[in-house]
């Protein structure tokens, strides 16, 4: 008989569904609600503006250059959706892309350090990455601490031995398998846009037919019954954070070949986009739902502001404050229906 | 007949309360067990021991003849054993298959995949068994209240698949948010399912239990006080049993009752509605009247007493004050200059402030007013509180100790405190303010609503039980899915009988 | 109803008054106690290591070192102390040292007035959002963060600036009185501010109880829109101090100069024994823990350490100081 906060603040909205509701009633099999065209809908204006406003808009040349853009962050979205859809939150995603980016480079065939590793020195970043991941899943479900302090602490620890391991000069990668990777299209593309359709298509599939992703849904929406009825909610708890880890970790990798250098602040600006992407695309903060192609729609969102405003010629500081808008007005909005007077959030 | 699951001197205590006392009880097989009770008589309690809830305090439950620890719903369902849950347990963002099979093994799904088509078969084949035809891949929060009732059934029924022993089902009063129409559809489903399962059928509905059940067993104050069979008895007798015998002392303190007096009505409510919890409800009450607001769980009574002081959301109609207008829309803290304080009945969530002190908590509200300058009087506003504390008798180590260490009784008082540190108290509403407290503790209470009620306060109060109800109040307001039933005024001078109040219950 | 109350003998009463008081104090006390220990211990090991920090001039360095620091953990303890969390504070700090920057030419020592104003209105706007929004804290405070970066890289087109123009607020937050550093006499002054505000006025006392339980609150009439709107505004208008303290200290301002901030304020916090769930700790706590995350800053280069373990040494004090200090039982599921 104790209660504690939010198991009875957040009381499921069919518990006062009583005799006397008519609306309740009415059962739709199927319903398509605006909130799930809304994002799509957003997405389609926005190339409709700006194919008007700017003639370069919608040339193969500008697409390909959203592509390329997008890859990283639609990598790490895919990740990031299984966390939100858990209701937790990753901020340790800046952080570990640098240290993974920066082992990588130290490790490959590089103008610094004398290793050659190759393939392996990816490796090493992946699993650098991974090993955050298992940490951040670990201290957060073990300690019982909330994750956006555990992820916070592990941000600032990711960008330590990212510093850590700067070597006094920046490392030029000479691999060129890696550097490749960014530089050789096939289609217009590079091998990284394609890497982020795969992983993103294998999000959907680990989303859609796997025992984790449903279980990720359902500890979002009531950890209390999912629990109660057997499963591991601490195991899958801690599988989002190392999977997201791994993400972050990949995603560092991604950027050294983007950049063909370790650089200690290589994950520099990608975290507020990605958790903006997510909620904006309907993959809300509060769990259990949108999914890795909602959070696309809304990485493709933000990247269609971002390419939109720099052909209007916006300048580019005031894309943040474009974005910080863009988050917190499609939060209120997507928020506005749950208000209630009793309701907290902290 | 070895019983299929029997439980003997059970008792559940939590801190400060005692849910269960040594009931025992045995179903056998085939049967239709009732249990029916007042609102907090321990029926729900009870059933959560079975299921694996909560485990008991004392005593011992066995299962067809064995002795049995159920530790978890989980290990309930593996032994055969499930449970229909009033508040339902579906996850409102999975798919009906998927919430079928949420708590047990399925064979398709292997390794951490699904196989979504084996999954929906085998889920719509669960739902043949009960003639429904929902389709098995739809969302569960798409679909309507009897539809998720029937899904949370067929989650029960696929137990079965589990264990080669019948079930035992657990029906934690399932009738209370369903139609005419639907109750019968239910009632159809268990007497099917009987051939195969033992049933415990909780209800505060008489005529339903006594429709379903073969054997009926009454609680009372977390006892089990009768069992009768469906032959041997009827509405009267059950009706007897469940109000219990009165008490022969002045419990409620009526001896110095007086009708209240005539003068014009201080809180006047017109056609208050709230969508679906209850539609318009007006109420006139008067300096030193005491008002019962009651009804059975879901019939709006709680959430009516909320809404008069702005802690429900989307209300509309009319609250009025000694006749200050209350927007529909306000806040609590308007209700509150208006004159009206509330009682909640989650005192640990809502009635006290945890982690803060007793004075802290009494002085909340009304301290800072005896400051100047928008500064505290942090000297005048603790003396204040301290006779407070005095007069209200507030057992506690020491004024500053934190309100959480206090019993919760004592909690009650602070609550109350609170208000009455206010010079402009008009209305008082209390929910539940009973709930929890042993006797000594309600008495006191009741003491200071009835001291309160003398000095010219306004009381609205939601009663824990009917007893209650007729020792207190001057009018009674009987509410029934969201309406009013009946009112009974003047108690004062004459008392209608408990049967009365309970026909417009239920 | 008081005229009815019968009043306690008046001796008793002012006994009773003064038990509570003594309660109180030593409860306070107890509750610093430990934080305070960890920082003597933490001052006499890098005093340990390098003697020379028992100057009086060390001392002063540090001290001065410190002051913004103390700024962001005070402000952000208010904010923590209701459960929430403001993001945004460090950017703050920047955002406000830039923007004192470009408006001394044109407005003089008005643009101190102007920023802090500034300050406090954006701080306010973030509590009215987060709470008739009710989304949570940390993401309005987030996005206000991705918003004042890009306003102050913006306005400051990027690029470190000086103060072109000699302020006397600014001159004087970089100075000192009789040996003093003023930036000390600044947090002193509004940790007695914040000290009055806590314990002598009803806001005060209904952010505590906001952060203890917000329902609960609510219930009793207190204006929770009301207090989280303040409560913000306060974190924000200590931290543009703090970026005004830093412009004081270097004299000029970058548009990241305070960003580093972020994780040390919220360290401070929660080491000096707030918990993050909320409703526990107060100023003195803010202070010690202020001090403690201040003393790890300057300790790490002083023991001669590469300056990135720092970040690494928070991450891993914020880890610990909140399992200790969290109220699990209060939060419920944890997410």
């Amino acid at each position: 008989m104790t209660f504690t906060q939010n198991a009875t603040a957040e009381a499921p909205p069919h518990k006062s569904a009583g005799r006397l509701t008519g609306q309740d009633r009415v059962t739709s099999r199927r319903r398509f609600p605006l909130r799930e065209l809304g994002p799509v809908a957003t997405l389609g204006v926005l190339i409709l503006v700006f194919s008007a406003t700017s003639g370069q808009f919608l040339s193969a040349g500008n697409l390909e250059v959203i592509l390329e853009s997008s890859a990283i962050p639609v990598v790490l979205v895919v990740g990031l959706s299984f966390i939100l859809i858990q209701g937790s939150i990753d901020l340790s995603i800046e952080g570990v892309m640098a240290a993974s980016s920066m082992l990588v480079s130290l490790l490959i065939a590089n103008s610094v350090t004398g290793f050659d590793l190759g393939w392996w020195a990816i490796l090493a970043g992946a699993f650098l990455g991974s090993a955050f991941g298992l940490v951040n899943g670990l201290v957060y479900t073990m300690l019982r601490l909330p994750s956006l302090i555990v992820t916070l602490a592990t941000w600032f620890v990711g960008l330590g031995i990212a510093t850590l391991l700067f070597p006094g000069r920046q490392p030029q990668i000479l691999d060129e398998r890696l550097t490749r990777l960014a530089l050789d299209k096939s289609f217009g593309v590079s091998a990284l846009v394609f890497l982020a359709l795969a992983l993103a298509v294998l999000g959907w599939l680990v989303q859609t037919y796997t025992q984790f992703g449903r279980i990720s849904y359902a500890i979002g929406r009531d950890e209390k019954t999912t629990k109660q009825s057997g499963r591991h909610v601490r195991l899958h708890k801690i599988l989002a954070f190392a999977l997201m880890g791994l993400i972050s970790g990949v995603g560092g990798v991604m950027i050294s070949a983007q950049l063909a250098v370790g650089n200690p602040a290589a994950g520099e600006g990608f975290l507020f986009p990605a958790v903006s992407a997510a909620v904006i695309g309907g993959t809300l903060l509060s769990g259990g739902t949108g999914g890795v192609l909602h959070s696309i729609i809304g990485v493709f969102i933000l990247e269609v502001l971002r390419n939109g405003m720099i052909q209007l010629g916006v300048d580019p500081y005031l894309r943040h404050v474009a974005e910080g808008l863009t988050i917190i007005g499609a939060l209120v909005v997507g928020n506005w229906s749950l208000r209630a007077r009793l309701r907290i959030v902290k | 007949m070895t019983p299929v699951l029997a439980a003997s001197n059970i008792g559940k205590a939590y801190p400060g309360v005692r849910a269960l006392h040594d009931v025992s009880l045995e179903l056998r097989p085939n049967e239709v067990l009732g249990l029916i009770g007042q609102n907090g008589s321990g029926k729900s309690t009870l059933l959560k021991v079975l299921s694996g809830m909560e485990q008991p305090s004392t005593g011992s439950l066995s299962l067809r003849g064995q002795e049995a620890v159920i530790w978890s719903p989980l290990a309930a369902a593996r032994l055969g054993i499930g449970l229909v849950h009033q508040e339902q347990s579906l996850i409102p963002n999975l798919t009906v298959a998927e919430n079928i099979f949420f708590d047990k093994p399925s064979p398709h799904r292997r390794f951490g995949i699904y196989n979504w088509r084996g999954l929906n078969r085998e889920a719509a084949r669960q739902l043949a068994k009960l003639e429904c035809d929902i389709a098995p891949d739809t969302r569960v929060d798409a679909l309507s209240f009897s539809d998720r009732q029937m899904v949370e059934f067929a989650k029960v029924l696929a137990i079965e698949e589990l264990v080669d022993q019948p079930l035992v089902i657990l029906f934690d009063e399932p009738t209370s948010l369903l139609s005419p129409s639907e109750v019968d559809d239910l009632f159809r489903q268990i007497r099917r399912l009987r051939a195969r399962a033992s049933i415990v059928f909780v209800s505060h509905r008489m005529e339903e239990v006594l429709e379903i059940s073969d054997r009926v067993h009454v609680m009372v104050n977390g006892e089990n006080v009768a069992e009768r069979t469906r032959d041997t008895t009827n509405h009267e007798e059950l009706y007897h049993l469940m109000v219990g015998s009165r008490r022969s002392d002045d419990y409620y303190q009526e001896s110095g009752r007086e009708p209240v007096g005539a003068s014009s009505p201080r809180l006047v409510v017109r056609g208050l509605s709230a969508p679906g919890r209850f539609r318009e409800v007006s109420l006139s009450a008067r300096p030193g009247e005491i008002v019962a607001v009651t009804g059975v769980a879901g019939s709006g009574a709680e959430a009516f007493c909320r809404a008069i002081f702005g802690a429900e959301d989307g209300v509309g109609g009319s609250v009025s004050v000694a006749g200050e207008e209350l927007a529909a829309s306000a806040l609590p803290d308007a209700a509150i200059r208006a004159g009206v304080g509330y009682v909640p009945a989650e005192r640990k969530l809502e009635g006290v402030i945890v982690g803060r002190t007793v004075l802290e908590n009494i002085v909340l509200t009304f301290g800072p007013q005896m400051g100047r300058a928008g500064l505290i009087n942090r000297r005048k506003e603790t003396a204040h509180a301290l006779s407070w504390i005095n007069r209200l008798r507030v057992k506690t180590p020491s004024p500053v100790e934190y309100v959480e260490r206090l019993s919760g009784g004592n909690q009650q008082k602070v609550s109350l405190a609170k208000w009455l540190m206010s010079d402009r108290l008009q209305v008082l509403i209390l929910d539940h303010p009973t709930r929890g407290l042993d006797p000594g503790a309600k008495a006191d209470l009741f003491g200071v609503m009835r001291e309160l009620a003398r000095q010219g306060l306004t009381i609205v109060f939601v009663s824990e039980t009917l007893e209650e109800t007729l020792g207190m109040a001057d009018t009674v307001i009987v509410m029934r899915d969201g309406e009013v039933s009946a009112r009974f005024e003047d108690l004062c001078l004459h008392k209608p009988r408990p049967e009365e109040i309970v026909e417009a219950m239920v | 109803m008081s005229k009815d109350q019968t009043e306690t003998p008046a001796g008793q009463g002012s006994a009773q008054t003064a038990s509570v008081r003594r309660i109180e104090i030593a409860r306070k006390l107890k509750s610093i106690a430990v934080p305070a220990i960890a920082l003597a211990g933490l001052f006499s090991t890098i005093a340990w290591v390098q003697p020379k920090l028992l100057s009086l001039r060390a001392l002063a360095a540090l001290a001065t070192d410190a002051t913004p620091l103390l700024m962001l953990v005070m402000g952000s303890a208010v904010v923590i102390l209701l459960g929430g969390i403001d993001l945004s504070v460090a950017t703050m700090a920047s955002f406000a040292a830039v923007a004192f920057v470009i408006l001394n030419p044109t407005m003089g020592e008005m643009a101190f007035v102007a920023v802090i104003m500034l300050a406090g209105l954006v701080g306010a706007l973030q509590g009215y959002v987060h709470h008739r929004a009710q989304i949570p804290s940390f993401v309005v405070s987030f996005g206000s963060l991705g918003m004042l970066y890009g306003v102050t890289h913006f306005i400051s087109n990027a690029t470190a600036a000086p103060l072109s123009q000699p302020s006397a607020i600014i001159s004087f937050f970089g100075g000192r009185t009789a040996g003093l550093p003023n930036g000390v006499i600044v947090v002193i002054v509004s940790a007695a501010v914040l000290g009055i505000l806590f314990r002598f006025t009803r806001l005060g006392r209904e952010i505590f109880a906001v952060g203890a339980s917000e329902r609960a609150a609510l219930l009793s009439g207190v204006k929770t829109l009301r207090v989280k709107v303040f409560a913000f505004a306060i974190s924000a208008v200590c931290a543009s101090l703090a970026g005004l303290l830093l412009l004081g200290q270097t004299g000029y301002s970058s548009p990241a100069m305070a960003n580093n901030y972020l994780l040390p304020a919220i360290v401070g916090v929660v080491v000096g024994g707030t918990a993050i769930s909320g409703g526990i700790g107060g100023i003195a706590c803010a202070l010690v823990g202020g001090l403690i995350a201040g003393l790890v800053r300057i300790g790490t280069v002083i023991v001669g350490l590469n300056p990135a373990y720092q970040n690494i040494v928070f991450g891993v004090v914020i880890v610990i100081a909140v399992a200790v200090t969290i109220d699990r039982e209060k939060i419920g599921i944890i997410k």
